[in-house]
């Protein structure tokens, strides 16, 4: 058996064999067949309209993704992106409808709100060293209180119609919050990939101690990483916010597990130590994909779940097989 | 012979276990509830609490067993979810009672066969084994249910609604299930093999201990025991709602690590999980009895739950 | 002749790209001492390997008191009384002595109960036959020393009941005074008649202990098996490295320069109290002591990774703070760790990234890494240290233990260090390594850098150093120098005068 898939992957260049031993690889790959597939299955699928209207779809997951990646690069995790985002976007209601304040100053708030939420989830990473996983599942639980104690599960609406641009404009042909992302991810790779700071993510993520006596400023970096978590839920929140003209305290609900399966898919190790921003990108294409495309195909918005589910277990078993020859 | 001694962190037999911290909490948080409402400690409440707190517990019992290996399991919710919803499905097509609890008890634990599988034997980080399977079965429920209730219950179904000897049903349950599960993972070697390898696997590897089918063993069991916290759950209240199990994970961990169960493995115990979950429960009954503001409950036990963690790192710190 | 209790005839095993044993024979008999020898990669972890079951042969037999059989996994050689005490200590840091030690086979009653009494009162059993009855059994292991972890480890050896003993380099991190402890331990086990199997870099230790010995190099055995007392160093090393090393320890006297970095009272907790001492230009000094005399830890206190509670610290004659790593980089300090897999290295990463990871900063171009710097420093260094890697871009997980500790040595040479503090900077590492290493140290201590190296290997201490401290409990409590110093002085300082039984 293992004569004959060696045996197949020799008709293919060098240079594609050593692609598709990576998750990226093996990515594109999934993704060619997911892009071929449901175009046969639906002609609404392949459309320009269709998949840029999709991005819209997409901007808030893949905000919270970018930051995560490193996150989880760095070793750790940030459960609690949802509860910030929708912390944040409470606090852009809030500050507008109640306080009054004018709506850029509002959406100040929300960033702010963002910032602060990621900060004290990076004070007690980093500095009181409350593992990250416990860390953020409190302050999950925090946030989330916090959104419905300051509404008080009312929600704010009204917002005036300029405000619709960055949730539901175009810059040219593009949706508003499409440019924003690209830019965001262009930043995000490099800042990765390029970057000192981006080397002392890997480092601390393979091996912090050997990073902490290296003298990499260990806490810095880390209480960097989920700060910037924070300003990306604050950002989201607002892009969010335009896009369905309310606020809620419920909103982005378990939104975590989606961006975590986006990064987890891209290739991003669990445990951290390796990923990249390229291969979060295209486990959130591909994520977006399926779903739209399973549902302009007719099938049930909730049963797209469970395909999610089955792509995500499939592809690190792929990656891992294919690694383990 | 030589005596020269090296310096060594003392014999820890002075310091307080998490269990302790807790159990300090629970009672400290009665004695100051009280103070201001008095009916905090009547035992129509205590009961409530202990009722409340009897499915988070009892699947809080397996999280243990998992995270004490190494591992971690977040589709206990969806599982929830699935389990309750086979029970009432087949109670309320005319099946058994018995038989539609034990269908949901071995389907939970085939569940967590399958989580098992994929950890032990496919090598999958089992976050991302169960990420996958909460998707998979949130979308498959409620691509089953179509979001409909589950109603119309035969009177049967209602096991915990009744009492044994004048106590909850559920209470029993959650006492059993711990006390069992508590003695297995001090006593027994396949519980110590639990310990084993989640404090070094390769240690235990070498001592003739399979990690991998500890691993399949944590999980098959986890999946048993959400299996029993869904009985408990689906025959609580007159219908099971289609997202049943919703946010059901968290609890259950948060009390698990509350508890003292460390995330990184090998330490903890049942006990410290089962007074875990009880402080989060009572937390919650606290708040109402001191009017607290419900849209602020969450926050307040977020904010409880990360001040006995914070406790448990400090204490830690001190003792290295 | 008895038969030998095992007996390995012609076994082989071959890895992807590497064939580790090539036939290999060799026997040994109850009752004996019988030290293996090798440089890393000369085969021997894959013959342990091989003995207790973790691995399988490719072809060959192995013999049990002349009954051939097979050791399917490591379960059915513990059965057979094969046991191995590894160099990386396989313990439970958070479970009791005595539980680490039966893990596996614990006293227990049909329906798997353990029996925890029962288990405690063998477990003490066992310890008072290694003469270690002042190890409490129901304390977790963590925060033992090494010599006491391994002692847990010996004691859950013999709970097998094991007749075949295997020690993968047992001295490598215990002090002297743990090593007699250890020897006492196996020639005890020896008058047993457990067979046992040592391996070791240090050969002194192969004329103190061993009874025969047989030396592995590229996976064959070399020449035949040897009665220890009729052969001498000189041969085994010949024999180790195919060549003759005219001396281990090639040490020029130093001219000591001004003082780089003088240290007045300094404290830290427990581990560090009130040490002074002064560090010349040029000079190697050398800071002997047992495990746990806080010798590491007053190196993490000088790098800033445990900042002093109290004292003084001058560089070249200025007072200086240092409260982390960055601080004491920047007034010159390098580190070089004493586990390099756990603090010096990030292993899954290339040998470029590994050796500017403490530079990065002088690397960036607006932030961005400039990676023909990049590159060319590595070279620089992979040239001067005579790194063998295949490129530039290996993953230093590939790399051998000695080029592993070369990529360390680089990281911090890279920093232009005034004072290098090295923590045991041979320890596992093959013959040849070492002797660069030490040929690097004398050229580092010529151009003027001042070294202070810890180290456990007392010829080492000996060899390399112009001074020597000696440190006991977190204070200093000698000073000796090159003239002066004899290793029994040494040893006396290191365990306090009245403590002294040894020699």
């Amino acid at each position: 058996m293992t004569s004959k898939t060696s045996s197949a992957v020799t008709f293919l260049p060098s240079r594609l064999q050593s692609m598709l031993r990576t998750q990226e690889g093996v990515l594109l790959v999934l993704l060619v067949v997911i892009v071929v597939a449901l175009s046969l299955l639906s002609d609404r699928f392949l459309t320009v309209n269709n998949l840029l209207n999709q991005t819209r779809l997409l901007t808030e997951t893949a905000l919270l993704a970018l930051p995560m990646t490193l996150i989880i690069i760095s070793g750790g995790i940030d459960l609690s992106v949802g509860s910030m985002l929708a912390w944040s976007a409470v606090m852009l209601g809030f500050s507008w409808q109640l306080l009054g304040l004018p709506l850029p100053l509002a959406v100040l708030v929300c960033l702010l709100t963002g910032v602060v939420g990621g900060a004290i989830n990076g004070l007690l990473i980093a500095y009181v060293r409350v593992p990250p996983l416990i860390a953020t599942l409190a302050t999950l639980a925090i946030y989330r209180g916090f959104s419905f104690g300051i509404s008080q599960a009312r929600s704010a609406r009204g917002f005036p119609e300029e405000f619709a641009f960055w949730g539901q404009g175009q810059i040219g042909p593009f949706p508003t919050q499409f440019v924003i992302l690209a830019a965001l991810i262009v930043a995000a790779h490099l800042l990765l990939s390029r970057t000192g700071f981006g080397r002392w993510v890997y480092a601390i993520g393979n091996n912090e101690l050997a990073a902490r006596y290296s003298g990499i400023p260990v806490e810095r970096v880390k209480f960097t990483l989920y700060t910037l978590s924070g300003l990306m839920a604050g950002l989201a929140a607002f892009i969010f916010t335009s896009r369905v003209t309310t606020t809620r305290a419920d909103a982005a609900t378990g939104l975590e597990l989606d961006v975590i399966a986006a990064v987890v898919l891209g290739g991003t190790s669990i445990f951290g130590g390796s990923g990249s921003i390229i291969g979060t990108v295209l486990g959130l294409v591909i994520i977006t994909l399926l779903r739209n495309g399973l549902l302009l195909t007719g099938v049930k918005g909730d049963a797209t779940f469970m395909v999610i589910g089955i792509v995500l277990i499939l592809a690190v078993l792929v990656n891992n097989l294919v690694r383990r020859r | 012979m030589i005596s020269a001694k090296p310096l060594e962190s003392p014999r820890s037999s002075f310091t307080l276990q998490q269990e302790g911290v807790i159990a300090v909490a629970i009672v400290a948080l009665s004695a100051i509830v009280s103070l201001i409402n008095p009916d905090f400690l009547s035992a129509n409440n205590l009961l409530d609490i202990a009722v409340n707190t009897a499915y988070i517990a009892v699947a809080a019992a397996g999280m243990t067993m998992v995270i004490v290996s190494g591992n971690i399991d977040i589709s206990v919710g969806s599982m929830l979810g699935v389990c309750a919803t086979i029970a009432g499905e087949l109670a309320r097509n005319g099946v058994p009672v018995p038989i539609a609890f034990a269908a949901a008890v071995l389907a939970g634990g085939a569940l967590g066969a399958v989580n098992g599988l994929l950890v032990a034997y496919a090598r999958i980080p089992a976050i991302v084994v169960t990420l996958g399977m909460l998707s998979i079965l949130r979308g498959g429920l409620i691509l089953v249910t179509q979001g409909r209730w589950i109603e119309s219950l035969p009177e049967a179904f209602f096991f915990s609604q009744r009492s044994t000897l004048g106590i909850p049903n559920p209470i029993w349950v959650m006492v059993l299930v711990s006390v069992l599960t508590w003695l297995f993972m001090k006593y027994h070697r396949l519980g110590r093999a639990i310990y084993a390898v989640g404090g070094n696997a390769e240690a235990a590897r070498l001592a003739g201990i399979n990690p991998k089918r500890i691993y399949l063993f944590v999980f098959i069991m986890n999946g048993l025991l959400v299996g029993l916290a869904a009985v408990l759950y689906a025959s609580r209240f007159t219908a099971i709602q289609s997202n049943a199990g919703q946010g059901f994970e968290l609890a259950v961990i948060s009390g698990t690590v509350v508890g003292g169960v460390s995330i990184l493995g090998g330490v903890g115990s049942v006990m410290g999980a089962l007074l875990g979950s009880l402080l989060i429960s009572q937390i919650g009954t606290a708040a109402i009895f001191l009017k607290v503001s419900p849209f602020w409950l969450q926050a307040v036990q977020g904010g409880l739950i990360l001040l006995t963690v914070l406790v448990d790192v400090l204490r830690r710190r001190r003792m290295t | 002749m008895a038969v030998p209790i095992i007996e390995l005839r012609e076994i082989s095993k071959a890895f992807p790209g590497v064939q580790a044993l090539d036939r290999v024979s060799f026997e040994v008999r109850e009752g004996e001492v019988h030290a293996l020898l090798g440089e890393n990669g000369a085969g021997k972890s894959t013959l342990i390997k091989i003995l207790t079951g973790a691995h399988q042969p490719d072809s060959g037999t192995i013999l049990l008191r002349g009954q051939p059989i097979t050791i399917p996994d490591t379960r059915q050689g513990l059965k057979l009384g094969i046991a191995a005490i590894y160099q990386e200590l396989s313990l439970y840091p958070d479970l009791t002595v005595a539980e680490n030690i039966f893990m596996g086979h614990q006293p227990s009653n049909r329906f798997g109960m353990v029996d925890w009494r029962q288990m405690q009162q063998r477990a003490r059993a066992l310890l008072h036959e290694l003469d270690a009855d002042d190890l409490d059994v129901t304390r977790p292991v963590r925060g033992l020393s090494v010599g006491n972890q391994q002692r847990v480890e010996i004691a859950k050896a013999l709970s097998h009941d094991a007749r075949i003993l295997i020690m993968d380099e047992p001295t490598a991190a215990l002090t002297q005074h743990d090593v007699e402890r250890l020897f006492e331990i196996v020639r005890r086990l020896r008058a047993r008649g457990v067979a046992i199997i040592y391996i070791t870099h240090r050969l002194e230790e192969v004329f103190l202990l061993a009874d025969r010995v047989t030396v592995l190099r590229d996976g064959r055995v070399v020449g035949t098996t040897l009665e220890v007392s009729q052969t001498n160093q000189a041969e085994l090393v010949k024999m180790m490295v195919g060549r003759t090393l005219d001396t281990l320890f090639p040490k020029d006297p130093a001219i000591p320069g001004e003082v780089v970095l003088e240290v007045r009272n300094l404290s830290y907790g427990r581990t560090t109290r009130n040490v002074s001492f002064t560090l010349r230009r040029g000079e190697i000094v050398g800071l002997a002591g047992l495990v746990g005399a806080g010798r590491s830890e007053l190196a993490q206190v000088l790098f800033g990774i445990t900042p002093a509670q109290s004292g003084t610290i001058l560089v070249e004659g200025k007072e200086v703070r240092i409260r982390n790593p960055r601080e004491a980089m920047a007034l010159g300090i390098a580190y070089v760790p004493e586990d390099r897999k756990l603090q010096g290295l990030l292993l899954p990463m290339s040998v470029r990234e590994n050796t500017t990871l403490a530079v990065l900063r002088q690397l960036l171009r607006y932030g961005f890494v400039d990676h023909h710097a990049e590159s060319r420093l590595t070279q620089e260094y992979v040239d001067r240290l005579q790194i063998r890697t295949p490129s530039l871009m290996q993953q230093v997980a590939n790399l051998s233990g000695g080029n592993q500790q070369k990529v360390v040595l680089a990281k911090w040479l890279a920093a232009k260090p005034r004072v290098l503090i090295l923590d045991e900077p041979t320890r596992g590492i093959d013959v040849g390594a070492k002797a660069e290493i030490h040929r690097l140290m004398n050229a580092l201590a010529h151009q003027g850098m001042a070294i202070l190296m810890i180290s456990s290997e007392l010829p080492e201490v000996m060899g390399m150093s112009d001074r020597i401290l000696v440190m006991r409990q977190g204070s200093i409590v000698a000073e000796l120098d090159r003239q002066s110093a004899s290793q029994e002085a040494v040893i006396a300082a290191a365990m306090g005068a009245s403590e002294l039984h040894l020699v």
